[in-house]
């Protein structure tokens, strides 16, 4: 696994580099302001970058997976909707490594709808709010994540009402 | 002071009260916190890259035509079909949205990117359908984009 991640670092890069020296080729003044965007984008985002990095690694030792689960699986009634519509803003992660995750809570009983409204609730994406808030301003960022809350709890209705016979 | 340093300045005490609180813990975040920043960069330079290819070759009245105010609701789900099928990671979301914006997309195009670049996936199709459920994954991600379709629409209205 940490080979592939290491080779589609790797691939990246190699295909950052590939795409500007091709238009660079073509066309010099292209080129360099495509080097320049990514200059410049670089460098208003690098300490971003670290900063939420280490956001991410500590929500990462500090609240593990296993306590969610059974924080939720206790959870019932308006206290675990609650819980589920809301505790998944703070986690990090991709939808590659939440599935798995979703899939112990579902084995334990979860309902569809919980699993839906947990998926909506991680697109939160809490520890990236320094990015979210330095590229398209606190009041987008703050409007979003409250939103999110909402969208979490009508797809959990939805979804229940598609996925879950006989409620 | 810059936003990245006040960030950079948090992050720095909490990582401080997490080492006095618990040692091996923190390494292990620090382990993790290098791992992430190992993924995450590389893509935000192929992102970088791409948001130059389209100053290049995009022009901006497209971008207006497109995704701007004037677009409406159509923007809106020219900008969910885009965020369906872009393969980002969700750092690299917020970045290229702040890209659109400036180059004159709206609010509400700009959010039902970011809503569904984060939660739809066509990559993760497969294993969402094999975890949970071919039933679940239609329902999930079509109530995703319809739902999305709405709130970014009240988003647009509420922004601007």
């Amino acid at each position: 696994m940490s080979r592939l991640i290491r080779n589609d670092a790797f691939r990246f890069v190699l295909l950052s580099v590939m795409i500007t020296v091709t238009v660079y080729a073509v066309n010099a003044e292209h080129g360099a302001r495509i080097a320049e965007t990514v200059y410049g984008t670089f460098a208003e985002v690098f300490d971003i970058i670290v900063a939420v990095s280490i956001f991410i690694g500590l929500f990462q030792v500090w609240v593990k997976p296993a306590a969610i689960v059974k924080l939720l699986g206790k959870g019932s009634g308006y206290k675990g909707v609650a819980l589920v519509c809301i505790f998944p803003i703070m986690m990090g992660g991709s939808l590659f490594t939440i599935f798995p995750l979703l899939k112990i809570l579902r084995d334990m009983g979860a309902r569809m709808g919980a699993i839906a409204s947990f998926i909506t609730a991680w697109g939160g994406k809490a520890p990236l709010l320094p990015l979210e808030i330095t590229f398209l301003g606190w009041r987008f960022a703050l409007l979003r994540i409250g939103f999110v809350v909402l969208f979490a709890f009508l797809m959990g209705i939805l979804v229940d009402r598609v996925c879950e016979p006989s409620t | 002071m810059r936003g990245g340093t006040v960030y950079l300045l948090i992050a720095i005490a909490l990582l401080a009260i997490s080492f006095v609180k618990d040692r091996q813990r923190t390494r292990d975040a620090l382990k993790a916190t290098f791992k992430i920043f190992y993924v995450v960069l590389p893509v935000l330079i192929f992102v970088f890259v791409l948001m130059g290819l389209i100053q290049v070759y995009i022009p901006k009245e497209m971008i207006v035509s497109v995704l701007g105010q004037k677009a409406g609701p159509r923007g809106i789900l020219f900008s969910e079909v885009m965020g369906s099928i872009a393969l980002f990671l969700p750092p690299a979301v917020f970045p290229f949205g702040g890209y659109l914006l400036q180059n004159g997309a709206s609010y509400g195009a700009i959010a039902g990117f970011v809503f569904t670049a984060i939660l739809i996936g066509i990559t993760t199709l497969p294993l969402e359908i094999k975890l949970l459920g071919l039933r679940f994954t239609a329902a999930r991600n079509i109530l995703t984009f319809v739902l999305a379709f709405f709130i970014s629409l009240l988003m647009e209205v509420i922004l601007t």
